[in-house]
């Protein structure tokens, strides 16, 4: 029997929010008894995207992270489910019976990753299928899969080492996006967004970009090296959170700039300008 | 997919349906589509997969191998965030259900003209709406002849083609011998169609991937061998193609990137593309591109790098560029100091972007609208661009102007960029609306698009141009008046496209025209009870073309050219009847019915778009009616297009431009011959500080109380003003912005800096005002915009507080710019202008319009129908 799973891929997600939308024609006002009650016309999201706009002017960009139900194999939620009301296909879906469900508030706060919600007409809690009702009919995919244009998402059967989804687990560029809730999910994603450290270096003597310039980053875990582009232009990409770091810069003819930065958030250094070596700073004046 | 449809079978229900829910509105249709029908009702919208009736060697999918990589399309249309949801805005609470009469609009008696926009509305049967319709139009024809009726029938929307969504009435008034026609402008093209023409020909808009002469054929998979730099200009390819094309240009940017090419995006916001595409992002005031470009040629001309060669044997009057960026002309060098002043663009990125671009082989890259070429003297830019690329030898391998929408634009098979299939069908001979520069030459009188307002207030004017998209740059010479020698002023406007307010320039002024007691009979036709029906005296439903039978080509996808055969996958809505059926019952009317159909059916229109198709020798008409669609095979020869331009640049003497010279200007010699005195377009393209037609610089004394610049692009969850009512794009936060009464705001970004000086958090309502009005907005504060800058993209539904003064709806363009382009270049000026933003108090609002805040409102959708209906 199939295990059921799917592939995130943020780097290629260009946040048309497809994937939301193709789920909500699915299943808003649309119920498939047996698998699901319809959702509501608005405030769910079965598949979520978690729009984060990551630096500070002028350096920015957006990371989009969808989040489905990660069809835990230790699933709290039928851990915390009376009467045995959320369960495991053999195919590894979890579903949530939406007549046993029904009045069981408590499964709500069951996950961790947020992705169940309470429908207050129903008096329901309702989540993400992978529209099993469609893939038992033949589909190959759920709706969310088949509307994505850029080949973010990836599904297909965990246990089949020939699938596209095992391929990329099977690569070793995947993680889950909690690993410390140790759920053991069936989702797994590549590039979730880390943090960056990023800096734009000029001359302080003319003012120019200061291309070509060797930057050093260490931490604890992370040494790094990259030379600023033609702008000046820095970055490193996929630090660890909350760490800190020091990053140096080294231009020939110009005095050593260390600067400390710590990745609580994304971050930008700003235009670091390099004071450039004169007879004075050689001879040991303050520069 | 073979699987689910016998799944469906043996459960005895259901049907999936091809239709085209692109949103051009005439001519060509895009994003192919699957509609799933069961028991009468829309169960959902899905992609097409060009394999499920035929087998990819029958359609021969393309392939792309460069650098290692291989390219090549999906089996499945690429379809768009609104296109998916459409399903709401067919089942939309905002339908016209049945005719409409404005309550206090008496055609024997008091018009009240002047409460249009205020005024609710009763429900009319269908005779009674005829009856009202036919004895107006006799009754204005009788007084004042024919051209005093307006036929504004022009725009983007539902793509439909015998039900022709735009200008079936026109048809109907020439057998009444003739009206007045609103000329469609070549909107979000204004600083090339206005500008670069005259630089470089390029006809008919003067970008290079749409000239109909193929100078673009082919340039993407130019660029992806060649090309080391893009630079995406004002360009954001995750959002103005959706509508057109659907989400081909997002892989190729993924695609690019992966080829290692280099994407800069320059814009005063970090836009969807740029969000999530660029390598860098140059953030820019609004409307000061110019002053970039002439910085940049500056460097290029002091440091010696630009291609003299190609200046030399490629151009024409370039000495005259270099006096007047050398400052030889006015005392001012244009040095990358100078335009750091202009653009907020820190001096060393400038003389760093010069240097990037000089010594790497660069593309420009567009997507129509954006910031950049929709603004005052958007003109300069359009032209420094071409005049930038030239410096660097365009048309040579990587050297290009790009852009990521309308591929294949025109149907004529020489504008596409990407592979193309084996024919280019079109169902042009079928479609019952259409604008052509020929309909011109059938009409006495016309009047530009941006300039209705003029026309109706302040006659006579007069412009240049007939502004039409396909018109020839020697049209541009010709000066029209209004009215036009014989004709009456207009004294009735009859509408299929009420979309002025939110889509053209000062639209409150636009409302003023409206109210007027000259503008005796306002007639609309539309699906939605939205924006200018609200000004109309009466209002007929339209259905969407899920409600109807119909055929149409989507042939812009970037992946295959597809033809639709469409069936009506659902009854109509209420009472509603599409816009073909409804002048069709006026026509009976008048008796003309026969004429006005040319004796066909629907059906009978159908069949002959089809016969008229070109392909119709390729595939059978009952096996494009049995399977709903056909995809047009791939040309084996695609490899073997070579952009026109690439032979100019290797010939110029044999392959010449069409521009006087035959060669790239930087001294237009027609704007010199036909415009001598014009200092607001002079035949070097200048930076404009102000000029008689603009005062929209932060160095204007309007500044002083208006102090932020507005940047104003194509809705990123709308196409126009089409889309503010799907339920499901109004939950994503950079969509809408809940207020605290629970009303959905438009966002309107602001920088944390300016936000902070205005006592203004994230989710505060605005008002974004200058003299020329105010509309509300939801503050979104955000890196991604610049300091001094904010941003409201264009399109939202207008829900009137005073008409004509202040909107909550956030339908910006009520208090955009008032003149023209420029003053000889008539296009519409509408991003980059003067404003100020302060928080306000909605409780005291409220108390001072009651009326407004309590029309019947579901955040879902918005206003519903029930708001102005009795």
């Amino acid at each position: 029997m199939a295990r059921y799973g799917m592939v995130i891929d943020v780097t290629k997600c260009s946040g048309c929010y497809n994937c939301t939308l193709a789920c909500k024609d699915e299943h808003c006002g649309q119920e498939y008894p047996g698998y699901a009650a319809a959702q509501p016309v608005t405030g769910q999201f079965w598949i979520r995207l978690v729009e984060k706009e990551r630096g500070r002017y002028p350096k920015v960009k957006v990371a989009y992270t969808a989040v489905p139900c990660m069809q835990c194999r230790e699933a709290t939620c039928i851990k915390m489910a009376e009467n045995g009301a959320v369960y495991r296909r053999p195919d590894g879906i979890v579903i949530i019976d939406p007549v046993k469900a029904k009045g069981q508030k408590q499964l709500v706060s069951s996950c961790p990753y947020r992705v169940i919600y309470w429908n207050e007409e129903k008096n329901l809690p309702q989540k993400c299928t992978f529209c099993a009702h469609l893939l038992d009919q033949g589909w190959k995919e759920p709706r969310c899969v088949e509307l994505c244009p850029a080949g973010a998402l990836t599904f297909g059967d965990l246990d089949d080492p020939e699938s596209e989804a095992s391929k990329l687990v099977a690569s070793g560029k995947t993680e889950v996006l909690h690993p410390e809730y140790d759920l053991r999910e069936n989702v797994a994603y590549v590039g979730v967004p880390k943090k960056f450290i990023a800096g734009t270096v000029a001359y302080g003597d003319t003012d120019e970009c200061a291309g070509d310039v060797a930057i050093i980053l260490s931490g604890p875990g992370a040494n790094a090296k990259t030379t600023t582009d033609n702008f000046g232009d820095f970055e490193f990409e996929g630090l660890p959170d909350n760490t800190a770091f020091a990053v140096q810069i080294e231009a020939k003819g110009y005095r050593v700039r260390r600067l400390r930065a710590k990745t609580q958030s994304d971050v930008y250094l700003g235009v670091i300008k390099l004071a450039k070596i004169t007879e004075s700073t050689r001879i040991g004046k303050p520069g | 997919m073979a699987q689910e449809s016998k799944a469906r079978k043996r459960n005895g229900k259901g049907k999936s349906l091809p239709i085209g829910l692109g949103f051009i509105g005439h001519f060509c249709d895009a994003n192919a589509s699957v509609a799933d029908v069961n028991n009468g009702r829309l169960v959902r919208i899905r992609p097409l997969h060009f394999d499920w009736k035929y087998r990819p060697e029958e359609f021969k999918p393309w392939k792309m191998e460069v650098r290692g990589t291989l390219f090549q399309p999906l089996l499945k249309s690429l379809i768009p965030p609104f296109s998916l949801a459409y399903k709401k805005r067919v089942y939309s609470p905002n339908r016209i259900l049945y005719p409409l009469r404005r309550v206090d609009w008496d055609p024997n008696g008091e018009r009240n003209t002047g409460n249009r926009g205020s005024s609710r509305y009763v429900r009319i049967s269908w005779d009674e709406a005829l009856e009202l319709v036919v004895a107006e139009i006799k009754r204005v024809i009788k007084s004042y002849g024919p051209y005093a009726i307006l036929s504004q029938s022009d725009g983007h929307g539902e793509t439909k083609t015998v039900h022709g969504p735009h200008g079936c009435a026109r048809r109907l008034l020439n057998l009444l011998g003739g009206y007045t026609l609103q000329t469609r402008n070549p909107d979000s093209w204004e600083g090339w169609y206005w500008g670069a023409k005259h630089v470089w020909g390029m006809e008919p808009v003067g970008q290079q991937a749409a000239s109909l002469e193929g100078d673009g054929d082919n340039i993407i998979p130019d660029i992806a061998r060649n090309t080391e730099l893009l630079l995406f200009w004002g360009c954001d390819p995750e959002t103005t193609p959706w509508g057109f094309d659907g989400q081909m240009a997002s892989r190729v940017c993924y695609w690019f990137t992966e080829l290692g090419i280099k994407s800069i995006y320059i814009s005063p916001d970090l836009n969807y593309g740029a969000a999530v595409h660029a390598d860098k992002w140059i953030p820019i005031k609004p409307n000061t591109d110019a002053a970039l470009q002439l910085g940049i040629a500056y460097v290029w001309i002091t440091e010696d790098s630009y291609d003299k060669e190609y200046v030399a044997t490629h151009t024409y009057g370039f000495e005259k560029f270099k006096e007047y960026v050398m400052g030889e002309e006015d005392g001012i060098p244009k040095t990358p100091e100078w335009a750091a002043g202009k653009t907020g663009v820190p001096e060393m990125t400038i003389t760093a972007l010069a240097r990037e671009w000089s010594s790497k082989r660069t593309t420009i890259v567009h997507g129509n609208g954006g910031p950049g070429v929709r603004g005052a003297y958007a003109t300069e830019f359009g032209r420094l661009e071409v005049l930038l690329l030239a410096m660097q030898g365009l048309g040579k391998p990587g050297v290009h102007q790009l852009k990521m929408i309308e591929w294949g634009i025109f149907e004529k098979g020489t504008t596409n960029p990407m592979p193309v299939g084996v024919r280019n069908p079109n169902v042009i001979p079928a479609f019952r609306g259409g604008m052509f520069s020929s309909d011109v030459s059938k009409v006495k009188q016309f009047i530009p698009k941006c300039l209705i307002h003029e026309a109706i207030l302040n006659a006579p004017i007069s412009w240049y141009g007939t502004t039409l998209l396909d018109a020839p740059v020697e049209n541009q010479f010709i000066k029209y008046t209004y009215p036009a020698e014989g004709c009456s002023e207009v004294h009735m406007i009859w509408t299929d496209t009420p979309c002025w307010i939110t889509c053209w320039n000062d639209s409150n002024s636009y409302i003023k025209a409206l109210r007027s007691p000259k503008i005796e009979f306002i007639l609309a036709q539309h699906p939605w009870l939205e924006n200018d029906c609200l000004f109309a005296d009466i209002i007929l439903p339209v259905n969407t073309k899920f409600e109807q039978e119909d055929i149409s080509v989507d042939p812009m996808g970037g992946q295959f050219c597809t033809v639709l055969r469409q069936k009506k996958c659902i009854e109509p809505i209420g009472e509603s009847k599409s816009d073909y059926e409804i002048v069709c019952l006026i026509a009976e009317k008048l008796g003309l019915l026969d004429e006005y159909t040319s004796g066909k059916t629907i059906e009978e229109w159908i069949r002959f778009g089809f016969e008229t198709s070109q392909i119709q020798d390729m595939v059978a008409y009952e096996k494009l009616e049995k399977n709903g669609y056909w995809v047009v095979p791939t040309d084996p020869e695609w490899q073997k297009r070579k952009p026109r331009l690439t032979n100019f640049y290797e010939d110029p003497e044999r392959y010449p431009l069409k521009t006087p010279s035959g060669k790239i200007e930087f001294y237009a010699q027609n704007l010199a011959r036909y415009f001598p005195d014009d200092k607001e377009r002079p035949p070097v393209p200048h930076w404009i500080e102000k000029g008689e037609s603009h005062d929209e610089r932060l160095s204007s004394k309007r500044a002083e109380q208006y102090p932020l610049l507005i940047m104003s692009n194509h809705g990123r969850w709308r196409v126009h003003a089409n889309h503010d009512d799907i339920t499901w794009t109004r939950e994503i936060s950079t969509c809408k912005v809940r207020g605290p009464d629970g009303y959905l705001y438009e966002p309107l970004w602001i920088n944390p800096s300016d936000a902070a000086a205005r006592n203004v958090e994230d989710g505060d309502i605005v008002k974004v005002f200058n003299e020329r009005g105010a509309v509300l907005g939801g503050a979104r504060v955000t890196e991604r915009i610049m300091p001094g800058v904010v941003y409201m993209d264009h399109g939202a539904r207008y829900d009137p507080i005073v008409p004509g003064e202040l909107d909550r709806g956030g339908a910006i363009n009520t208090i955009t710019p008032h003149n023209t382009t420029s003053k000889n270049a008539t296009g519409m000026a509408v991003s980059g202008f003067l404003v100020e933003v302060e928080g306000v108090n909605l409780y005291e609002l409220r108390k001072k319009y009651p009326q407004a805040f309590q029309r019947e409102y579901n955040p879902s959708a918005g206003l519903r129908f029930r708001a102005w209906v009795k």
